[in-house]
């Protein structure tokens, strides 16, 4: 699977979490840039980015992710 | 109550056979209904009014779903997991009609566990005395830490 291809399931992983259409995340996005990204959500999040790209994250990997690219970075690196 | 802690659950994809699971059964009455007709204010003549429920074809007043789900609190939050348990988030869904005085079995098991987030998904179901499956569930939980 490409970055490209990551992003795209991602970004799918977003609308349905947040239930928003219009979102596209980039490298860039972080929490600050999507209203609804509270603590519970970001749960809800990581949870489905597993469920969808059939992954395990540790606690440690999460908590060191700075931003959505290096969620996909993560991903990829365990596809 | 149960104790669980979130390393003590197993779930249905690590262990086909031997998941955690709990269930309890539970009586509705007229009481219960009285309650949350008070804590609600939902007046809605389907739960409340007897004939109008029978002219709208139901054999009597339908118990409110929102009541025959608020046992998905108690089966998180004394059963799976239990005393520790934090509730994050339940999707419920009504397939029957519930009266006052069905017995109902509130059952749930761990589908999967979410190591990252220290979240279990939790399959719920209620059945009626009939065997009838009138509601269910998904339940994300997590547990308090040490």
């Amino acid at each position: 699977m490409t970055r490209e291809e990551v992003f795209e399931k991602m970004n799918e992983v977003f609308r349905d979490v947040f239930d928003d259409e219009d979102i596209t995340v980039t490298d860039e996005t972080t929490a600050d840039d999507i209203e609804d990204w509270d603590s519970l959500e970001h749960i809800n999040l990581v949870n489905a980015m597993e469920e969808e790209f059939g992954v395990k994250f540790t606690m440690g990997e999460i908590v060191a992710l700075k931003n959505v690219g290096e969620m996909a970075d993560l991903i990829m690196g365990k596809l | 109550m149960n104790e669980y802690r979130y390393e003590d659950i197993i779930s249905k994809e690590e262990d086909k056979e031997n998941f955690t699971k709990a269930e309890f059964t539970v009586t509705v009455t007229e009481d219960m209904m009285r309650k949350f007709l008070e804590i609600t204010g939902d007046i809605n003549p389907l739960h409340n009014d007897a004939s109008y429920a029978r002219e709208k074809g139901f054999g009597d007043r339908v118990v409110y779903g929102m009541l025959t789900s608020s046992f998905y609190s108690t089966l998180a939050g004394v059963y799976l997991p239990g005393k520790y348990c934090i509730l994050n988030s339940v999707e419920s869904k009504f397939r029957f009609p519930v009266f006052i005085g069905d017995t109902l079995t509130v059952s749930g098991f761990v589908k999967v566990k979410h190591d990252a987030t220290k979240t279990m998904e939790i399959a719920a179901q209620i059945v009626n005395q009939d065997g009838k499956k009138v509601g269910k569930g998904t339940i994300l939980a997590g547990c308090i830490d040490e």
